[in-house]
């Protein structure tokens, strides 16, 4: 086996420079905690499988795509007609983003109920928290891209809603758009933020969440950490990458398979100029937040409806950022209710999602 | 575990498998990736041109056109047929000029010479320019690849 040993001293050579033995052993060394909550531990490399997806996908459609006024939609149109397979690879990079949203939502709620976010792993939640809103920013902003005009009305509606915040909100919705209204060079802009704004904020703040997570090891539930049940555990190399590997095939083909049937659409190129299409929605993930602000009357007492709905998301948005903080007593009632609001959420921005898509 | 008379192990065998499984699902992986990556070129098989736009040329001068994404030139022979080149230099790809003065065609990226029926007379080309086939179809003057019908 000569192959065999120009492999091994090559590795020498590199490990004598490198010296990646170390993460080797880290990782030989963790383990994953066994009980009934093991399952939601595959949600984080779920979502890691989602976005490299988009990384690959998303690099791909930049060779073809144009973020310019005229050609943009052209450029999508010629993508899903003309460049080979290219149909399908919008298809994976629009399904994809709904998946990693799926699972980012997944995970974070199963966190919440677990309340893995308990002391020392408040960054982690905190972290999780931003990259939770980087990802929506990103749908948000790649939603405008096909230029066509359901998402041109989507675009202006959503920056115009900065709009209504006190004394900020002006500079807010003319930084996003790039001047008073949405045009060619709000979508140049969201084009940058989408490619290279996000990506690297993102991983940036991915590189200190996975350190944490790597620095803490996993969590182990309320009822084990106070000793009541003795725990079992799984070497994380190689018996959990494994799995994860095939929950990763598993998703994945899920992915191809719904892209190949379902690919996404795309409408004629925005008119600056028409009048709104009927029936506007935003993304699915947005849908709550849109009827959530609907329901707001014009005027409360003397201020501005649309005000009280914003100040109200932000605060929810920032009682969220802070959870771990306040749910510092987790085995006490306070701690059950917590867990309560998170079912409440979730009933919530379903119920809402529901009656949007119905009226 | 390795049976008699076998020339590889169970665990060879199996990683072997494994291996063989893996490399097969890169493959189409990666296959879609490759081929997305490669837009489709089709050279024109026929570019019509208005002949009343060339009609009127000098014998022996010589007018640009498009063949396809590429530049071109239309020469007029001096029997009053017409001939045409794609003006992209054989050496390494650039667009050549005319110089009607010297009847050549000139390449400046390295000082490539052809003569005015594109043959490489100085300089780096290997190759004359490239010929394609011209002539007038009614108010068409019509340019094909030569050898096309």
């Amino acid at each position: 086996m000569k192959a065999k040993n120009i492999g091994r001293s090559l590795a020498g050579w590199f490990e004598e420079r490198l010296g990646l033995s170390a993460v080797m052993n880290f990782l030989r060394k963790k383990t994953v905690p066994l009980n009934k909550h093991t399952i939601w531990s595959y949600t984080g490399s779920a979502i890691l499988l989602f976005f490299g997806v988009q990384v690959v996908t998303g690099i791909m459609l930049a060779f073809y795509y144009k973020p310019i006024l005229e050609e943009a939609n052209k450029s999508v149109a010629r993508i899903m007609t003309e460049v080979p397979l290219g149909w399908i690879i919008r298809s994976v990079h629009f399904w994809s983003a709904s998946a990693m949203i799926v699972t980012v939502f997944i995970h974070l709620f199963s966190i919440w109920m677990i309340k893995s976010y308990r002391k020392p792993r408040e960054l982690t939640w905190m972290s999780g928290v931003l990259l939770l809103v980087v990802s929506l920013v990103f749908g948000f902003t790649g939603y405008l891209l096909p230029w066509d005009d359901l998402s041109l009305s989507a675009t202006k509606v959503g920056t115009d809603i900065p709009r209504s915040i006190p004394i900020v909100g002006e500079w807010v919705t003319k930084f996003l758009r790039g001047g008073e209204d949405v045009t060619g060079d709000t979508l140049s802009r969201f084009f940058s933020f989408h490619i290279s704004v996000l990506p690297l904020v993102l991983l940036l703040i991915l590189a200190v969440h996975i350190y944490l997570i790597q620095k803490q090891g996993m969590s182990l539930p309320l009822s084990a950490e106070a000793g009541k049940e003795k725990q079992k555990e799984l070497p994380f190399w190689p018996n959990f990458v494994y799995r994860e590997v095939i929950v990763w095939l598993v998703l994945f083909g899920a992915l191809i398979t719904v892209a190949v049937f379902l690919p996404p659409s795309l409408g004629k190129a925005a008119d600056l100029m028409a009048p709104a299409p009927k029936g506007i929605k935003p993304e699915w993930y947005f849908l709550f937040l849109f009827q959530t602000l609907k329901l707001f009357p014009g005027k409360i007492l003397f201020i501005n409806g649309d005000t009280i709905a914003v100040f109200l998301i932000v605060a929810a948005v920032v009682l969220f950022f802070f959870l771990p903080f306040l749910d510092n007593k987790p085995d006490r009632i306070k701690g059950k209710v917590i867990t309560w609001l998170a079912w409440a959420t979730i009933a919530y921005a379903i119920g809402m999602s529901v009656w949007s898509l119905l009226t | 575990m390795k049976i008699k008379h076998s020339l590889f192990t169970r665990r060879e065998f199996l990683n072997g498998l494994l291996g063989g499984w893996l490399g097969a699902l890169a493959a189409t992986l990666l296959y879609p990736v490759i081929k997305f990556v490669f837009p489709p070129y089709r050279e024109p098989d026929r570019v019509n041109l208005v002949f009343s736009d060339y009609q009127d040329m000098a014998p022996g001068a010589i007018k640009p056109f498009a063949w396809g994404a590429k530049p071109g030139y239309i020469k007029k022979k001096e029997d009053g047929s017409y001939l045409a080149f794609v003006g992209v230099c054989t050496h390494l790809d650039c667009t050549v000029s005319y110089k009607a003065d010297q009847k050549k065609f000139y390449c400046a990226c390295h000082d490539g010479w052809y003569d005015e029926y594109g043959k490489n007379i100085a300089g780096p080309p290997p190759k004359p320019l490239r010929r394609l086939h011209a002539e007038v179809e009614g108010e068409n003057l019509v340019v094909k690849k030569e050898g096309v019908a």
